[in-house]
């Protein structure tokens, strides 16, 4: 790049070529903040060969080794709902789980490599960059999750379109619940190191003390009053009960809330009431977040 | 002209340290404007206040009329910023890194790819435009910084060290496109450097240290407050010479590259006087014309501290060519 007299004179025509030497730029709008953040999450994903892949191998291990492994030591269950068939819908809320929480960490690689000043130092809304990170993420933990089911009749999975059709609206709002604790985390977070060492923290008992890998109808009481504060609890439900909504309904009357449903001091929570709760806590973890973000430097 | 930044008493304080100490100056239209100073001296925090990234604990500033408190959204419409270290995405390509920013500055959709086209073809990037910025080296980095920074027509554009650890090659290329900026375009840029030679080619230099602008003039006025010329002499023993020439002649010396310098009028005349009234061993004498770094050491009483500098461009060269970088 030398400037000598030719270059000066392109530079004169681009200007020309472009209509005016310095448009006024406006203020971007909210949409245009957020789709551009979403878009910068999903093409990084998408180039990313190896996390593409790897969403596909988990499911497929995730159900041989729970279905097959932990299914034969667990207690049956009633009518014939195998355990397999059981596990598919919490397998579906672990994935979603997981890829939410651990999109978190873009915010904290952006930091290290310097990228989220330039996000930050732009005349744009806080809350514009929060929700498309949230966007980005939950469309990644959504995109995983939908993996599950093109795989289901692969593995022996017996699942219409129908509901999958279904539970995309309540895997979104739970991957918006749990990516907003992810950013909340990362925008606090300096080290890569540290957020996985505290996203695991948080998973693995938000995962194990669910119901997603078994019925949490029959368990201590301690293991009950952690079950019942953990967000993800409420998110299992509902999944689960959509998923397996024919087979429950061929059984007894009061046999599938035995299962499935969440149990609050005898009262037993409707689909809806769940999803309701899961809702509330997309909205605080939301708002968690666009805090986090609006005070991180 | 309006001036394009204008600051009046700005001040930093963390805690009981003070990095920028009640500070007022104006900055003019498609000016080169040059901060010179070394690290630690409050640069790169007033480049911080100025930007909006860090608010002030006194005085105030606007840039293009906007208040950098009040409007901190206006100031950021009107400036570009290439910071020290690295903030381009390297898993995007140079083009999407422009586009980014772009859209996130609001410009119009029809304008991004022309702009952006542009821009690459100014810093020579064009052929790489598809290419992912991991394969970039440090200079190519760089230079898509600037054309970043330049995307959205700022007014201002802010280069903070923009050629540490930089190739010859890359920092003149960068330099005469700052200057062809400022002549074309009419874009001020406003820089920090610890490098004399960028300091010189400044229009105007703004001498720093310890929080404090010590002296503001073009370069040829900061070096002809010094007056005349530059006299070096050196023997067995510097101290000795030292003290006579101090005795002798009622200059202030002080020691440098291994030998005794002070500031004389008329540098040729005075040398014969020097050498015949002179009683210590001389085994070298030399006169040349001031430079900054004399200003710097005249005013300060100090150097640049050009060798710690000089440690830490390496590590920063190394952190851009992606060196021990933890991922």
């Amino acid at each position: 790049m030398t400037v000598d007299q030719a270059t000066v004179a392109t530079e004169t025509g681009a200007r020309v070529a472009t209509g005016r030497a310095r448009p006024e730029t406006g203020r971007a709008n909210f949409l245009q903040v957020v789709r551009v953040i979403w878009m910068r999450e999903v093409l990084i994903y998408v180039r990313d060969r190896p996390r593409m892949i790897s969403a596909f191998i988990m499911p497929i291990m995730m159900l041989v080794m729970f279905g097959e492994g932990l299914g034969n030591s667990i207690a049956t269950l009633p009518g014939d709902i195998g355990y397999r068939q059981f596990i598919f819908p919490g397998m579906v809320a672990m994935i979603v789980l997981m890829n939410s929480v651990f999109s978190g960490v873009s915010i904290v690689t952006d930091r290290q490599f310097g990228f989220l000043r330039e996000i930050l130092v732009a005349p744009v809304s806080r809350s514009a960059i929060c929700i498309g990170k949230i966007a980005g993420g939950a469309t990644i933990a959504l995109v995983n999750g939908l993996v599950m089911f093109v795989m289901a009749p692969i593995l022996g999975i017996d699942i219409s379109l129908e509901i999958v059709g279904k539970l995309i609206p309540l895997i979104i709002l739970v991957s918006i619940m749990l990516t907003g604790l992810g950013v909340a985390m990362g925008s606090r977070l300096r080290s890569v190191e540290s957020f996985q060492m505290i996203s695991q923290v948080a998973i693995f008992p938000a995962m194990f003390l669910s119901g997603i890998f078994f019925p949490i109808n029959n368990i201590p009481a301690w293991m009950d009053v952690i079950v019942k504060i953990n967000p993800v609890t409420y998110a299992v439900a509902p999944i689960r009960e959509i998923a397996l909504s024919e087979q429950l309904s061929a059984l007894p009357a009061d046999a599938p809330f035995q299962i499935t449903h969440v149990d609050w001091f005898g009262y037993t929570l409707s689909t809806w009431e769940e999803i309701g709760i899961v809702f509330v806590f997309a909205v605080a973890m939301l708002t968690i977040s666009i805090r986090a973000i609006r005070t991180t430097e | 002209m309006p001036p394009s930044v204008q600051v009046s008493g700005l001040s930093r304080r963390f805690g009981e340290i003070t990095a920028v100490d009640d500070i007022s100056f104006d900055v003019g239209e498609a000016e080169i404007f040059g901060f010179l100073g070394p690290n630690g001296a409050g640069k790169t925090t007033t480049i911080s206040m100025l930007c909006t990234l860090l608010r002030p604990t006194g005085g105030r500033a606007t840039i293009g009329g906007h208040d950098i408190v009040d409007d901190p959204a206006g100031v950021r419409r009107e400036i570009g910023i290439v910071f020290q270290d690295s903030t381009v995405d390297e898993r995007l390509t140079a083009r999407e890194n422009l586009v980014f920013h772009g859209e996130l500055f609001g410009m119009a959709r029809e304008d991004i790819r022309p702009r952006a086209y542009h821009l690459l073809d100014r810093v020579g990037l064009v052929e790489r435009s598809n290419d992912p910025v991991i394969t970039f080296s440090g200079g190519m980095r760089r230079r898509l910084e600037v054309a970043r920074g330049l995307m959205h027509w700022p007014s201002v554009l802010f280069l903070d060290e923009p050629t540490v650890g930089l190739d010859p090659q890359t920092r003149r290329s960068i330099w005469a496109y700052a200057r062809s900026l400022r002549d074309t375009e009419g874009v001020t840029i406003f820089l920090t450097t610890h490098y004399m030679d960028e300091a010189e080619a400044c229009d105007r230099v703004a001498i720093m240290d310890h929080g404090k602008i010590i002296a503001l003039d073009t370069p040829d006025r900061l070096k002809a407050r010094l007056g005349g010329d530059v006299v070096s002499i050196a023997g067995p023993d510097n101290e000795g010479l030292a003290r006579e020439v101090r005795e002798s002649f009622e200059v202030e010396p002080r020691f440098e590259n291994d030998a005794v310098e002070f500031n004389v009028e008329q540098g040729g005349e005075f040398l014969p006087i020097l050498l015949n009234r002179i009683e210590g061993e001389v085994r070298s004498v030399g006169i040349r014309a001031p430079t900054l770094e004399d200003v710097f050491v005249t005013m300060t009483g100090h150097q640049i501290r050009e060798a710690e500098a000089s440690e830490e461009d390496k590590m920063r060269s190394m952190r851009q060519r992606g060196f021990g970088r933890m991922r």
